[in-house]
């Protein structure tokens, strides 16, 4: 029976090719962690979880090229993507020329009206190597909309309206594996730039490679795992701060900055990892257990100075030397040294918000 | 340290009385304006935002049939404060007469892990977990039906029927991996 027409079919059937066959594609959710449940609808009941044990990072390469150098420039407002039906890496300059014609006949149809636009846009993809972390994934592409004033001599530098990236960075590989042969999953893509321009670029997206755009927020926990890799990375890059910034319900509603200095705070997790834990017994794996323990001393710190218990409130930003991150989904990483953990995790993120 | 306990009292005649422990005081208010309402049993509510209990109101207080923990999810606070108070409660109320009761479980924002969290504290004591919306009136309204119902059958008001026995037919159940693992091998 061929695997991929059961998947139209109802889900007890589909619990029966299962055994049989390996290929029958299967949610993330069902894949990742403690709980695979495929005989009810996957993302239902049983979609977590998140991988308690996220192994962080030691990281990593010194060396970045000019390409990865433009991913730390400024700050990117993140969303989910679906797998992408038929990308290929090989046809970008395709690719190039027709979303450029595409946003020049939706600004004709008076869709995008920008005052002061040159009449030519032009648009580039580009390959940025070194991101990927295994065989099975996906290179991450970047893309740049540069207006082109007739006028101008050709040295003269193009202005950058819009740019942005897909990127799948650490990736579960059990997923990867089952994707089906012309899907590319490229779940994270970070946008910067006008909003109109991100809509188009989204609907262009959409109607080529038929995948689904949502908005992606990086939730309260995830913040707290951000904070705690940042933190741990201390030791071997600087990180000059760690700043937390809060949202509490009040009438009016309060926001408490917690800012404190990178050594205190390097402290403090030194003696939440297992206090005694000698350099070559690390492993490297940090477990959630010692993030909430962390949380919990610095939320137990603030409550005895100035009694308010920040529990009652939501986090809402993180930030350090090596980036910031925002409850709305929006990050910049300013350091080029543990980009690759910050990114495994926000890829991550992707992949469970993702329908499917 | 005061333990509440559910049989130190005598009951009244077909009255019913429940406890709503909420550490923001906000749902249980609501809940309590709705439950009162109720004519085929007497409903009395005691609302308190933490136990253990004031001593000084002990002498008249009502025998407490029913111990309901309301959890706003959004806040890690809340959790926190359900978990801290459950350690002032007696055993005999474990047997059926404690249910959690979780809102905004579907907020967008809400952590995965806090709703494990609550799962596995809700199926670990064998409680009914109930989840209610408690923005509109119709919400509220739902949620107030759904305890009524337990609070007859842990008040004794329905017959043939106990709170142990409903708890077995209503407590949350988180199954282990080997379960689940079960149930999907078996052989049609």
């Amino acid at each position: 029976m061929d695997p991929h027409t059961s998947v139209a079919r109802s889900p007890f059937s589909s619990v029966v090719q299962r055994r049989r066959s390996k290929s029958h594609r299967q949610s993330y959710r069902s894949n990742v962690g403690t709980m695979s449940h495929l005989g009810y609808t996957p993302g239902f009941t049983k979609r977590r979880l998140t991988t308690c044990r996220l192994a962080p990072k030691r990281c990593s390469t010194a060396e970045i090229n000019p390409e990865q150098r433009a991913l730390l420039v400024r700050e990117w407002q993140l969303s989910y993507v679906t797998p992408l039906y038929r990308f290929q890496h090989g046809h970008l300059k395709t690719y190039s020329r027709q979303l450029a014609a595409f946003l020049v006949s939706e600004r004709q149809q008076g869709v995008a009206a920008e005052v002061g636009l040159g009449s030519t846009l032009k648009v580039t993809f580009t390959l940025v190597a070194g991101m990927a972390q295994t065989e099975e994934e996906a290179d991450t592409v970047f893309i740049k909309i540069l207006s082109k004033t007739p006028m101008a001599a050709p040295d003269d530098p193009q202005k950058v309206l819009w740019s942005g990236w897909l990127t799948c960075v650490g990736g579960n590989p059990d997923y990867l594996r089952t994707l089906p042969e012309d899907f590319v999953c490229l779940p994270l893509f970070c946008s910067g730039g006008t909003e109109g321009l991100t809509a188009l670029v989204k609907a262009w997206f959409q109607r080529t490679f038929d995948c689904c755009f949502g908005r992606l927020e990086i939730n309260s926990v995830n913040l707290q795992w951000l904070a705690a890799l940042w933190t741990d990375c201390h030791a071997r890059t600087s990180i000059k701060q760690l700043k937390l910034v809060w949202s509490l319900p009040a009438e009016p509603p309060m926001e408490v900055i917690y800012a404190m200095h990178a050594q205190d705070a390097s402290e403090l997790w030194r003696s939440v990892r297992q206090p005694g834990l000698r350099e070559e017994e690390d492993d490297g794996s940090v477990g959630l257990a010692e993030v909430a323990c962390f949380f919990k001393g610095l939320k137990s710190h603030f409550y005895r100075h100035f009694r308010v218990e920040l529990s009652a409130g939501r986090l809402t930003q993180v930030s350090t030397a090596l980036g910031s991150a925002k409850h709305g989904g929006r990050i910049k990483i300013s350091n080029s040294s543990y980009m690759i953990t910050t990114l495994t995790l926000l890829t991550e993120c992707a992949l469970l918000k993702m329908p499917i | 340290m005061s333990v509440l306990r559910p049989l130190s009292k005598l009951p009244d005649i077909n009255a019913a009385s429940v406890l709503l422990v909420e550490n923001e005081e906000d749902f249980q208010q609501k809940l309590a304006g709705v439950m009162v309402k109720e004519k085929s049993v007497m409903v009395k509510v005691r609302l308190a935002k933490s136990l253990p209990l004031p001593a000084k109101n002990e002498q008249n207080r009502p025998r407490i049939d029913l111990v309901v923990f309301l959890i706003n999810l959004m806040s890690e606070l809340s959790l926190q404060s359900a978990e801290a108070s459950l350690k002032h409660l007696g055993q005999g109320y474990f047997l059926g007469k404690v249910c959690f009761m979780v809102t905004n479980a579907r907020h967008a924002a809400l952590p995965a892990e806090r709703m494990v969290a609550v799962r596995k504290l809700a199926s670990g004591l064998r409680c009914p977990l109930l989840y209610a919306e408690d923005q509109t009136p119709d919400g509220v309204t739902n949620a107030a039906e759904r305890l009524l119902v337990i609070l007859r059958v842990a008040a004794g008001c329905v017959p043939m029927t106990t709170a142990l026995f409903l708890s077995n037919l209503t407590s949350c159940i988180v199954p282990t991996e080997e379960e689940e693992q079960q149930n999907l091998d078996f052989d049609v």
